[in-house]
């Protein structure tokens, strides 16, 4: 099990374990009447690589800046290591910062920009260089130490800009989107790259992102934001395969999750698209109609022709996206609801085709009217 | 001419040859007017400077005789020493003002697009209307500085602000501040506005303070913009005119003559028009040279950023 399965919310107010970590509580922050965040809860345990994720304006870069400090926090708690940094300088926090559009010192050489804040730190020469040397041998920008960063590609001032954080030997690290101003290549390069060095400094790392494909592969554990407010904490596997609610279900994962209005009627039974299809799993309810969201993801989905009854649909195919290994099937049910499904058959369809759906009952989700998951129970 | 390049694009040497001719076409409304108004004066000047021109009558030509006569004119000389003098003071005091507002009015805070109008305001004001404004400020018995200080229990009579040579420098630099500084603090501003958030948060991040970040990012980032506003405030000052000739009338004891004076005395006061066309000619050579030097010392285009 991994470190992230330590994530836990929320923590209780005033008393925080004695983790390395970074603890948040009580997070709030408001621009004059306006609330961007509502209330935050989170311990990150030492050593964890941890993801927010989240639509844009949800905050997530809000959070991570006030963690640095960089956005004066309105009302609650910031400890890193067991420390109250919430009103501390972010020089004085232990932190190192990398931003998504480098934010290097323009007139100054790579050296310059790595020794930066040691030199204000009043660091011995030696001391300097000496750090300076590791910091570009990890991230291999010996050859660039000399140059400017206008004579930089992007992927080199990215490095530059993760070294100049190493160099300050930071308790913590945060990313703010730093892949975002990176082509589709180096990015996934970057990653890799990223990634290696959680492993190599085992350092604690908070790291934002909008995309969800940099959330499943760096992360320990993924904190998903909507609104300012935490929808769901837990490792990539747990946020996939149990998402708490309809948000976290639709956001993670791509394509995305096929969310079904749907009726239950009775314990059993639910109606969807005008057929009367088996619940997935049995739920205690009053006998009253409700309506929910069925959820399956394509690939949970299997294209078949029999129709086998309570557990299949009827769907037509509207158009296919050929993906080489598999292809996607956007495809509608008879009352027009969309259904996207991947498809790894030889056998071809085409637009048009009348398909039959089946899936199985294990990997697919009920929410009920509010959004939140329906749990079996037992 | 361009209809024709056009046509003919496929071809490489004619298309680079009327692409030429085009550019030229595209500058030649600026070049028009900079040769009218600047490089046909400055050599009709050059030519006049080496003659004996009076206003009325024939010329001679004397070759570089105004030169010679310039270098034992002690009246020229002292006016050179006034203006040095002036321009730095002049430009010390813009700066020391125009900087901290600049710095002042970059900041989101309420009011500042009211600040920043306020402090432009006198900008828009020509240097001679407030040159007379100022005379009158500084009037003794009409005027506000004298009654004020009065007022404020400084001194017991009202002085006569423009008497001494001393309170009339002092009066002078502090109008001439009050003028030019928003239109300083105005370009300053725009070099501030240009260093992008993230920098200054990441010096944060590395600990630089306030100081450190104002020494070791603000100011040289600002590099070119600074050029552009110690250029401007420098040839201005050197080129200052008005405010000696309105307020002061060159006095007391002749003792603020900048160099313009002096060259419009020699013109049209003495009607020595080749003298002091030769005296304007050195005039733009001196300040060509500090101009020169002021890119040097800067590094103006060393680098890209």
């Amino acid at each position: 099990m991994s470190r992230a399965a330590a994530i836990e919310t929320p923590l209780e107010h005033g008393r925080r374990e004695d983790t390395g970590g970074v603890q948040l509580s009580g997070i709030r922050k408001s621009f004059g009447s306006l609330d961007i965040i509502h209330g935050i809860d989170l311990s990150i345990p030492e050593g964890a690589f941890t993801v927010f994720v989240g639509p844009s304006g949800c905050g997530k870069s809000t959070l991570l800046r006030m963690i640095a400090g960089l956005e004066e926090v309105t009302d609650g708690l910031i400890a890193i290591k067991g420390r109250d940094v919430t009103d501390l300088d972010p020089s004085d926090r232990g932190i190192a910062m990398v931003f998504q559009s480098y934010a290097l010192y323009p007139h100054m050489s790579v050296r310059d920009n790595l020794a930066f804040g040691l030199k204000m730190a009043n660091t011995p020469k030696e001391e300097i260089e000496r750090r300076v040397a590791a910091a570009s041998a990890i991230l291999k920008t010996d050859h660039l130490l000399d140059r400017r960063p206008g004579q930089l590609s992007g992927g080199q001032r990215q490095r530059v800009a993760i070294g100049r954080a190493i160099v300050r030997k930071p308790d913590v690290f945060l990313f703010d989107e730093p892949l975002s101003n990176l082509d589709a290549e180096l990015r996934v390069s970057m990653r890799i790259e990223i990634a290696r060095l959680h492993r190599e400094l085992g350092n604690t790392m908070i790291y934002v992102t909008h995309d969800q494909t940099e959330a499943m592969t760096l992360a320990d554990g993924i904190v998903v934001l909507r609104d300012g407010r935490i929808e769901q904490v837990g490792s990539p596997r747990e946020i996939y395969e149990n998402p708490a609610n309809s948000f976290v279900a639709g956001f993670i994962g791509s394509p995305r999750m096929n969310l079904l209005k749907a009726k239950r009627v009775g314990r059993q039974s639910l109606t969807l698209a005008g057929a009367m299809i088996e619940a997935p799993f049995p739920t205690d309810i009053d006998d009253a109609e409700e309506e929910i969201t069925l959820g399956i993801r394509p690939e949970h989905l299997t294209v078949g022709h029999e129709t086998l009854a309570g557990r299949s649909l009827a769907a037509t195919v509207d158009f296919s996206e050929y993906l080489g290994g598999t292809q996607y099937l956007y495809c509608q049910l008879a009352d027009g609801q969309a259904v996207t499904v991947e498809y790894r058959s030889s056998v071809p369809v085409r637009s048009a085709d009348p398909i039959v759906l089946s899936w199985s009952p294990q990997m697919t989700h009920m929410f009920n009217g509010d959004g939140m998951r329906i749990k079996p129970t037992h | 001419m361009t209809v024709v390049s056009t046509l003919s694009r496929t071809a490489g040497r004619p298309r680079s040859r009327s692409s030429a001719w085009r550019g030229l076409l595209y500058i030649a409304p600026a070049m028009a007017l900079v040769i009218l108004f600047f490089v046909i004066p400055v050599i009709v000047t050059a030519w006049m400077s080496l003659h004996n021109w009076p206003l009325m009558g024939a010329q001679r030509w004397i070759g570089i005789n105004n030169y010679v006569r310039m270098i034992h004119d002690a009246r020229f000389l002292s006016a050179l020493r006034f203006t040095a003098l002036y321009t730095i003071i002049a430009t010390i005091a813009i700066f020391a003002v125009a900087f901290p507002l600049a710095l002042f009015v970059e900041k989101q805070r309420r009011f500042v697009g009211a600040y920043r109008t306020v402090i432009f305001l006198p900008v828009v004001v020509g240097l001679a209307t407030a040159s007379l404004l100022w005379v009158w400020l500084a009037n003794v018995d009409s005027g506000f500085i004298g009654p004020l200080l009065i007022a404020l229990g400084i001194t017991e009579r009202s002085p006569n602000l423009l008497a001494s040579f001393d309170s009339a420098f002092l009066t002078i630099i502090v109008m001439v501040v009050w003028k030019i500084a928003g239109f300083t603090m105005i370009i300053l501003l725009t070099g501030l506005q240009a260093i992008p958030a993230d920098i200054v948060e990441a010096a944060r991040i590395d600990g630089a303070k306030r100081w450190q970040r104002f020494r070791y990012l603000t100011l040289p980032l600002m590099r070119r913009t600074i050029a552009l506003a110690l250029i401007i405030s420098v040839t201005g000052s050197i080129l200052a005119f008005d405010q000696f000739y309105i307020m002061t009338a060159g006095g007391p004891q002749n003792r603020m003559i900048s160099v313009v004076y002096y060259i419009f005395n020699q013109s049209f006061v003495s009607f020595n028009l080749g003298y002091g066309a030769s005296l304007s000619i050195v005039l733009l050579a001196i300040l060509v040279a500090i101009s020169i030097v002021q890119l040097w010392l800067l590094k103006v285009g060393d680098e890209k950023a």
